[in-house]
């Protein structure tokens, strides 16, 4: 028994032993003194030593655990362990161990004194635990709650808390700073802090919708969200933009509210630069005395200015839903029928090659009456000079085109009156032409007479005033046969040709007359003329007019007696000069009125007609002086415009 | 046949119309001479005899119509105007400034011979007024101052006694003086001497009748 109890008994002591050496914590003892009475053997395979390593050394100072504990611990941990040497305290400390490979893990140390029966401690008994992996989990969660508090407060925006009631909690630092107040300096007598708060940072025009706003929030459990004007620090006030929202706990009660709040001062007063912009240019475009619509790429309208909504009398938007698109609507109800397919067609083509759009057509106005308008439209175009929107502008020019109408009608009317004066003019002339040589007939026959019927009779002077009586009549008749072809020619068509060939014909029917008066004639045709419209037989009538003026008009003067005709074109007209070196023209004002005369016989129709030949061609004719003497006739024929163009 | 005793001119730049003009003038016994524009008739010698001056309204260098404003200053023969194409407002003009007659172009005979006869009468007629009125000028020269002045008084109709009153004289002298006037005037009677002082625009300054009014 006594042995089975001992080997019992030491059986239980073994067994204590080996419990303490397997638990999961490392088990120690020291006498009173601190000297080490036990030592698990973990705890010496851990660290590597021997338990004689662990006491104090010679030195009394220095204790022999000082080589595994952290140089950093050390001075603390044993400033403890003598404190408790000496008082008896508890002992509890935390420090680093070295292992036995020199890593350092955390670990807490406890003792606890034991004492006999006169309370006198007979040594101590403590325990090492390893709680390395939860100090790196603190310090884990110190790190990240500092990031935490760091980013509150760097973040450049404010951020808040409220209590479920709306009682400011917490304000970041950056708040803090705008404002020049924390949360603690909301705290005013006789005020709630949120209203303390309103008090001081809300700008008085948005405070009641702030806490109105709020209010109802924090009832409702409703998101927050609101812009308003925030006093800053230097008393200044911006403008925020503020959300907040409620944190709930598991059973869906209000735990807090957080905010957040930022500065959109720069983008409130951008906006409200832009917004005046935009309304200064709409302002504009609606009171611009023009009417001014912009179009989608594909022709739609899709604004209409205040001016053209009233000149059409009806909105853009009541054209919807009739099936047609806006373009092809408008066009149909407000273009005029005769101008329809025109502007339909330049639409078309504008909107298919983007070129820009011009077109003046009739448009009806809201009272039914057409109106003359000039559209314009321009392609508006992105970066990349895709169409992106069609500007047009369209001007009400009635009164204009109805007054360029009566212009026109009135110059008609003066173009008539001028044909009418010409025709006067030329009924006259051929009057004058007949009269004169039909006067000398009749007083060549009453001579006659008289001769025939003198007693005794004079034959011969009978026979003179025979013979000019035929002269004279020939001259009559030879006027007259003139004036029935230059009639029978004008109401022929006009050939187009270049001038050369009839100014050849006409140089070469004067040929022989101006070798007769010895007079040399130059002719200067230049090459490749532009064609000119023209009835041939009267413009060579006006040449050989002119050439035999100038013949004449030096039949008695200058031993330089050269007749200089010239063609050439002059812009869009083909000009032709005949220039002689005669005495010049003395009334250069008169020479083309009829019945004008410096010459002992008029020739043909005269210069009054040769200008109505040249302007019933839609030409001039004039006259200038020559160089160094002489005079120059000009006149101008219209290039003939291509009828294509 | 034609005679010396009157001459007709021709201006018109129609040289045709000059020798039918002048060959029917002619053929009537008339003198004529032609020219081609104004300035060859202004600058031309002209004989001093009863004429006649048939003017073309249109002329080369001036116009007819400005031919006769300008030589209505001094003595001219009567004007026949002729013209192409007459027009109302030209003929008015001419013949308010004088002219005869105003023809448009083609004339008759005997429009014209009676235009230039009535043209060449009233010539002879202006001739001799101004003959006359030369001769009186002469004979109004060889007055003396004084009688230059009882003149006027005497044809107003004066008493002797009042037109020497008038000059300060007595009227023997005035009576004197009245009887040399009409001896140098060669007036036959009061009257006479009455018309020849109007024929010389002597002013009548001293009327009976004055006072009457």
């Amino acid at each position: 028994m006594m042995t089975a109890s001992r080997a019992l008994a030491e059986t239980e002591a073994e067994r204590a032993l080996r419990i303490i050496g397997s638990m999961p914590a490392f088990a120690w003892a020291t006498d009173a003194a601190g000297r080490f009475t036990y030592v698990s053997p973990n705890t010496l395979a851990y660290l590597g030593t021997v338990q004689q390593d662990l006491d104090p050394l010679r030195d009394e100072d220095e204790f022999g655990w000082r080589r595994v504990v952290h140089p950093d611990d050390y001075d603390h941990v044993a400033a403890r362990w003598r404190h408790c040497l000496q008082s008896g305290d508890h002992y509890d400390t935390e420090h680093r161990l070295r292992r036995a490979d020199g890593a350092y893990r955390w670990f807490r140390n406890s003792g606890r004194p034991s004492r006999d029966s006169q309370g006198k401690i007979t040594g101590w008994y403590g325990t090492t635990l390893d709680i390395d992996e939860q100090k790196q989990a603190e310090a884990a969660l110190r790190d990240r709650e500092h990031e935490l508090s760091q980013l509150v407060d760097m973040v450049p925006s404010h951020l808040w808390r409220l209590s479920p009631d709306g009682e400011p909690i917490f304000f970041n630092k950056r708040m803090v700073d705008f404002l020049g107040m924390d949360v603690a300096d909301t705290a005013r007598p006789g005020i709630t802090r949120l209203e303390a708060m309103i008090a001081a940072g809300v700008h008085p025009e948005d405070a009641a919708a702030f806490e109105g706003t709020l209010r109802r929030c924090l009832a409702t459990g409703e998101a927050f969200a609101m812009r308003y004007r925030l006093r800053r620090a230097d008393g200044t006030y911006h403008w925020m933009s503020s959300r907040a929202e409620p944190l709930r706990d598991q059973d869906g009660r209000i735990v807090q509210w957080y905010g957040l709040c930022h500065d959109i001062n720069d983008q409130v007063h951008a906006e409200e630069t832009l917004r005046q912009s935009e309304r200064r240019l709409l302002q504009l475009v609606e009171t611009l005395p023009a009417m001014i619509d912009c179009a989608a790429p594909n022709g739609e309208p899709i604004y209409r200015s205040q001016q053209l909504r009233e000149f059409l009398g009806y909105h853009l938007e009541e054209l919807d839903g009739t099936g047609k698109s806006r373009l092809a609507s408008t066009l149909e109800a407000g273009v005029h029928p005769d101008d329809l397919a025109g502007v339909k067609e330049k639409y078309a083509h504008s909107l298919s090659t983007g070129e820009p759009y011009a077109r003046r057509h009739r448009l009806r106005r809201f009272d039914g009456e057409y109106r003359w308008v000039e559209t314009r439209a321009a392609a508006m175009r992105n970066a990349e000079g895709a169409i992106v929107q069609w500007n047009v502008i369209c001007l009400d020019i009635d009164g204009e085109v109805r007054a360029q109408e009566k212009l026109r009608l009135a110059q008609e009317s003066l173009a008539r009156a001028s044909q009418a004066a010409s025709l006067a003019e030329l009924s006259a002339s051929i009057a004058h032409e007949v009269n004169q040589p039909l006067a000398a007939i009749v007083a060549n026959s009453h001579a006659c007479h008289r001769w025939l019927c003198a007693e005794p009779s004079n034959v011969a002077r009978a026979k003179i005033t025979v013979e000019r009586i035929i002269r004279d009549a020939n001259s009559a008749a030879e006027v007259v046969s003139r004036i029935r072809a230059l009639f029978r020619q004008s109401v022929e068509p006009r050939t187009s040709a270049t001038l050369g060939s009839v100014v050849t014909e006409a140089g070469n029917l004067m040929a022989e007359e101006a070798a007769r008066q010895r007079v040399r004639m130059e002719v200067d045709v230049e090459r490749n003329l532009p064609l000119v419209a023209f009835d041939r037989i009267q413009v060579q009538q006006v040449l050989v007019n002119l050439i035999r003026n100038g013949i004449d008009a030096m039949n008695s003067a200058a031993d330089d007696r050269t007749l200089g005709i010239r063609v050439c074109r002059t812009g869009d007209v083909v000009q032709t000069e005949i220039s002689d070196c005669g005495r010049g023209v003395e009334f250069p004002d008169k020479i083309f009125e009829p019945f004008f005369t410096t010459k002992e016989h008029g020739m043909g129709m005269g210069l009054a007609i040769c200008r109505s030949i040249v302007e019933s061609h839609g030409g001039r004719l004039w006259v200038e002086k020559n160089e160094p003497q002489g005079a120059r006739f000009i006149f101008t024929l219209p290039i003939e415009v291509k009828a294509a163009q | 046949m034609t005679t010396d005793d009157h001459i007709v001119f021709i201006v018109d730049d129609d040289l045709r119309i000059r020798e039918a003009l002048s060959e029917l003038l002619e053929a009537h016994g008339l003198r004529a001479v032609a020219y081609g524009s104004a300035g060859e008739y202004v600058r031309a010698e002209k004989p001093d005899i009863p004429a006649t001056l048939i003017l073309d309204v249109e002329l080369p260098d001036i116009n007819g119509l400005e031919l006769q404003r300008q030589i209505a200053e001094g003595d001219h023969p009567a004007i026949v105007f002729i013209t192409g194409h007459g027009d109302i407002p030209s003929s008015v003009r001419a013949i308010k400034h004088g002219a005869v007659d105003f023809l448009t172009k083609p004339f008759s005979d005997d429009d014209l011979m009676s235009a230039v006869q009535a043209g060449l009468a009233q010539d002879r007629q202006l001739r001799l007024e101004r003959t006359e009125i030369a001769a009186l000028r002469a004979r109004y020269k060889l007055l003396t101052p004084r009688e230059r002045e009882v003149l006027p008084l005497v044809v107003s109709g004066l008493l002797n006694k009042q037109a020497a009153a008038e000059l300060g004289i007595s009227e023997v002298t005035l009576e004197m003086h009245r009887r040399n006037v009409m001896q140098k005037m060669a007036a036959v009677s009061l009257a006479d001497l009455v018309r020849m002082a109007e024929k010389l625009q002597i002013p009548v300054a001293h009327s009976r009748r004055v006072g009457e009014e």
